[in-house]
């Protein structure tokens, strides 16, 4: 187990390093940020006053090796728009997105574990193909739309919520449906696999010659049992939720990373991109790696090996 | 049959839904099990032995139907899911073939050892414990204390097979019905096992019915005998009276197929059973095992009488082997 | 069968006429594949059944709603957009954009990703190692993000979405080609080829690639679905296809400043691109069913 994650932990910091270079280079072999920087219509000279004052000048792979020891710092440089620093900038906005990808991770799995469970139980009838049905749908819908069909119905027409802000609990109901609703029919038919995969084990019919509870044997045997494979996905998805977030923050301004990096882009604030980008990726490997971690853990086969 | 039967069948039948068509896995077989005795179902893989005691304790998988005339366990219809539902785990427990597939491999053998007592008996996690331990202890697997907290994937296969049995008789049933419990396992460990299980039926007056392919183990522990073929019972009988005197070409058989210590001499051709079990989907007219029955003829192909003696009781054309 | 066998066989129908059926009996996969079909037409004669040019702006004839509301006229089925331009001839010429996306980058990220996933499976060991790593890499970055910064740094234009995306989104042909390979790999015909001298390229596009085409399109399927999600979600946010093109994605960004009055203008391209996306789904569904039925039981 513990050669296991030390393993798992080298590979997620070599993927982490990874990114970094990748989005570090990516960004700065694609246009001159001195220009970025100096704006439409300055003069050369100004233009090179701003690259001397950045550190530009000088070779890239110095200006990476720079920026990765500074960002090892917890220094993550400065915003180009806000002129503040980016780490401040970046910890202000994350509390909103980590609520965010939470809540619509929760939410996608209280629809799609029951959904899941019932479609594997009543296999083959009218249950399982109507479960099945709304994944497909589910999965059609791009999320853009499904977002503004929600703001059509409970902003416009009932008024029940409002358009767009942070400010209270009711502005995260629209965007966690809108963001959780897309992962749920990937969650449904995993636990719908795994449900009839299990139930058809010959412990579930040992449970039933117990004679135990429908109850106990489908939760306590079956699920049980089914669930573990959703804990690594629910690792995986929340990575693709907190990324998904840019779309979803960016429709309801929600005011997280999400619409921060969306913005940045928009303004060319690269210092900004880059640091949501590399965020979110160590996020994602940190995520994975808790979810392996938990998976082997919830297996008592390798944990008690 | 008898007053005092504690599992009466009669008439069961369990169709499966196939892709090719019904599949008729039990074709109407009538037996019952009096109070502290041990009756063996034997025969060949696919002749329904399997679906019969899956039937009996409604376990059956979905696409499976089940008719029976009587289901009735001391009087009580089980056949009703509500009665059944009440006492299976209770009063009638079951063993199944696999041990190491039959264990949640998620939760402790104490875990799994104590909850059916719990659920019936409504006991305290103490209580539960005591009982588990004692019969751990009982079936011979010594440190019961400390099993208790290990996983399934952490014993051998003939522990898992102790620790199945102890599982059916924590609620002390008066019927247990144990499928095929030492095919998987090796040569001496069945033995113990199958030891186990007649000391255990012996000391505690459980009526057992075990399901085996296996003459030999019948033979040791049997003292009655159904034997099926094709779904039906084609013979059926005290053991005394199956082994000394079967009328059934297919008894004889698979009879013939036993080696006997001192009959047999080394070297010495066992008898075999020409070609293989007949297909189950569709309807089916005549004797089952004429196709490969030495004794054959055209009037094998219609309707073959009941014959009895006694408790004796076999399906053919032929009055006594020749 | 003889008139004494206790049990009659039933006669099974050939593999082929199974296959047949199975495929049309699919009820998913003959209404994907059917949807999918009529869309595809649609984008191919776009030019033909395109009531207007769907550039030319009416800017006396605004905002004109469909034909089911009271106000439509027949002049205009599916109505006008702001700038007076037909809406159903801007969705006919839109079909050509999501299907253009959809297939090119499922072409370029399905070479990289098969590519990489073949070399992967077959060699193992170090080259294994390398793809696993740089497959795990991609799944790190945030997919949406990464194509938003580079489209803003390039500038956004169809073919620079199809490039971005198509080097974005190798990395579920890779995992899949990686098991498919390495399973074809441990088959007997392959260690025959081997054993008869074949070069590494004739066993690789000759033996394996053949035994792994069924799941390679299977992917391939979901991942044009997928790219065609993307690229409405990039021009939705204005960092995509640039107008005036009529993206489907675009057009929903473009109508949001009117959905209170005009949601139609929203509905539809929001409900086409559900509706194609499901038709791909479907049949890439179906598909998985046909090449691989215990999958689904």
């Amino acid at each position: 187990m513990l050669r296991f994650a030390t393993r798992r932990l080298a590979l997620a910091l070599l993927v982490a390093l990874t990114v970094s270079a990748i989005s570090f280079f990516l960004l700065r072999l694609s246009g001159d940020i001195a220009i970025a920087l100096a704006g439409e219509g300055a003069r050369d000279i100004d233009i090179e006053a701003i690259r001397a004052q950045y550190g530009l000048d000088r070779p890239l792979l110095f200006q990476y090796g720079e920026w990765l020891l500074q960002v090892l710092g917890g220094d993550l440089g400065t915003s180009l728009f806000f002129r503040t620093s980016v780490g401040a900038l970046v910890l202000d906005k994350l509390p909103v997105t980590l609520i965010l990808g939470i809540s619509s991770l929760l939410f996608a799995l209280l629809i799609s574990i029951p959904l899941g469970v019932l479609a594997a139980i009543y296999r083959n009838t009218w249950i399982d193909r109507l479960a099945l049905s709304i994944a497909v749908v589910g999965q059609a819908l791009p999320n853009f739309f499904f977002a503004l069909i929600l703001v059509m119905i409970f902003s416009i027409g009932l008024r029940w919520l409002p358009v767009s802000g942070s400010g209270s609990w009711q502005n995260f109901v629209m965007p966690t449906i809108a963001l959780g609703y897309y992962v749920a029919p990937a969650f449904m038919r995993l636990v719908r696999a795994g449900m009839v995969e299990v139930l058809s084990a010959d412990y579930i019919r040992t449970a039933r010659a117990k004679g135990l509870s429908r109850r106990s044997v489908i939760v306590k045997h079956a699920l049980r049992n089914a669930v573990v494979p959703v804990v690594s996905l629910s690792a995986v998805q929340l990575g693709y939720l907190l990324g998904g977030s840019v779309v979803i923050e960016t429709i309801f301004a929600l005011d997280g990373l999400g619409f921060l990096a969306y913005e940045s882009i928009t303004q060319k604030d690269f210092p900004v991109t880059q640091a949501v980008v590399m965020l979110l990726s160590v996020f994602y490997v940190l995520l994975t790696f808790v979810g392996d971690l938990v998976n082997a853990w919830l297996d008592p086969r390798i944990r008690v090996a | 049959m008898s007053g005092g039967a504690i599992l009466d069948v009669r008439h069961l039948k369990v169709d499966l839904a196939t892709e090719r068509g019904t599949l008729h896995a039990v074709r109407d077989i009538s037996f019952s099990v009096e109070p502290g005795r041990t009756l063996c179902i034997v025969g060949e893989s696919g002749c329904g032995k399997s679906m019969t005691s899956l039937a009996i304790m409604d376990l059956l998988p979905k696409s499976a139907r089940r008719t029976a005339e009587t289901l009735s366990f001391r009087g009580e219809d089980i056949g009703s899911p509500k009665v059944m539902g009440r006492l299976r785990g209770d009063r009638i427990a079951m063993i199944f073939q696999e041990p190491m597939t039959a264990l949640n491999p998620a939760y402790t053998i104490g875990d799994q050892l104590c909850e059916a007592y719990r659920h019936h008996r409504k006991a305290s996690a103490r209580e539960a414990r005591e009982k588990a331990i004692a019969l751990l202890e009982r079936v011979g697997i010594a440190s019961a204390g400390d099993r208790l907290g290990q996983f399934p994937h952490q014993l051998s296969g003939g522990l898992r097979q102790r620790v199945m049995i102890a599982m059916a008789l924590m609620c002390g049933p008066s019927l247990l019905i144990a499928d095929e419990p030492t095919t998987a396992l090796d040569v001496t460990i069945q033995a113990q096992i199958l030891r186990l299980l007649a000391e255990l039926q012996e000391e505690l007056g459980i009526a057992l019915v075990l399901i085996t392919h296996d003459l030999g183990i019948v033979a040791r522990i049997a003292d009655d005998v159904a034997v099926m073929y094709a779904g039906q019972i084609v013979e059926q009988g005290k053991a005394g009276d199956i082994f000394g005197d079967p009328h059934h070409p297919y008894t004889r058989g698979l009879i013939d197929c036993i080696p006997q210590p001192g009959k047999t001499r080394p070297g010495e051709r066992l008898g075999t059973i020409a070609n293989t079990v007949p297909s189950l989907v569709g309807e089916m007219r005549g004797c089952a095992f004429r196709d490969r029955c030495p004794h054959a003829r055209p009037v094998c192909a219609e309707d073959v009488p009941e014959r009895r003696a006694g408790d004796h009781m076999w399906r053919c054309v032929l009055e006594a082997l020749p | 069968m003889t008139e004494s066998t206790a049990f009659a066989a039933v006669a099974m129908p050939s593999a082929g006429a199974r296959l047949r059926r199975r495929v049309f009996g699919h009820k998913s996969l003959v209404f994907g594949a059917s949807l999918l079909a009529v869309i595809v037409l649609v984008a191919l004669l776009a030019p033909l059944i395109a009531p207007y040019d769907p550039y030319a702006q009416n800017l006396l004839a605004r905002t004109q709603p469909p034909v089911w509301y009271e106000a439509g006229t027949w002049a205009h089925p599916l109505g006008t957009d702001n700038l007076g331009r037909d809406y159903l001839s801007r969705m006919i010429y839109g079909a050509r954009i999501s299907l253009v996306i959809g297939f090119s980058v499922m072409v370029i990220s399905g070479l990289i990703g098969t590519t990489m996933g073949l070399l992967a499976g077959y060699f193992g060991g170090t080259v294994d190692l390398v793809v696993t790593f740089l497959v795990t890499t991609r799944l790190a970055m945030p997919v949406i993000l990464v194509a938003l910064a580079i489209v803003a740094i390039l500038g956004g234009s169809l073919l620079v979405v199809v490039l971005v995306l198509g080097f974005l989104k190798w990395d579920r042909f890779a995992v899949v080609m990686r098991s498919a390979t390495q399973q074809v790999r441990s088959q007997d015909y392959v260690a025959a080829a081997q054993a008869a001298g074949a070069s590494t390229p004739r066993i690789l596009f000759g033996e394996v690639l053949p035994n792994v085409f069924a799941q390679l399109v299977v992917v391939a399927t979901l991942e044009a679905a997928s790219a065609i999600l993307l690229e409405a979600a990039l021009s939705f946010l204005g960092l995509g296809v640039q107008p005036p093109l009529p993206s489907w994605g675009l057009m929903i960004s473009e109508a949001k400043a009117y959905m209170f009055f005009s949601f139609w203008l929203i509905a539809i391209p929001g409900t086409a691109l559900a509706l194609l996306i499901l038709a791909i789904n479907l049949a890439g569904d179906g598909l998985r069913d046909i090449v691989a039925p215990e999958g689904r039981e």
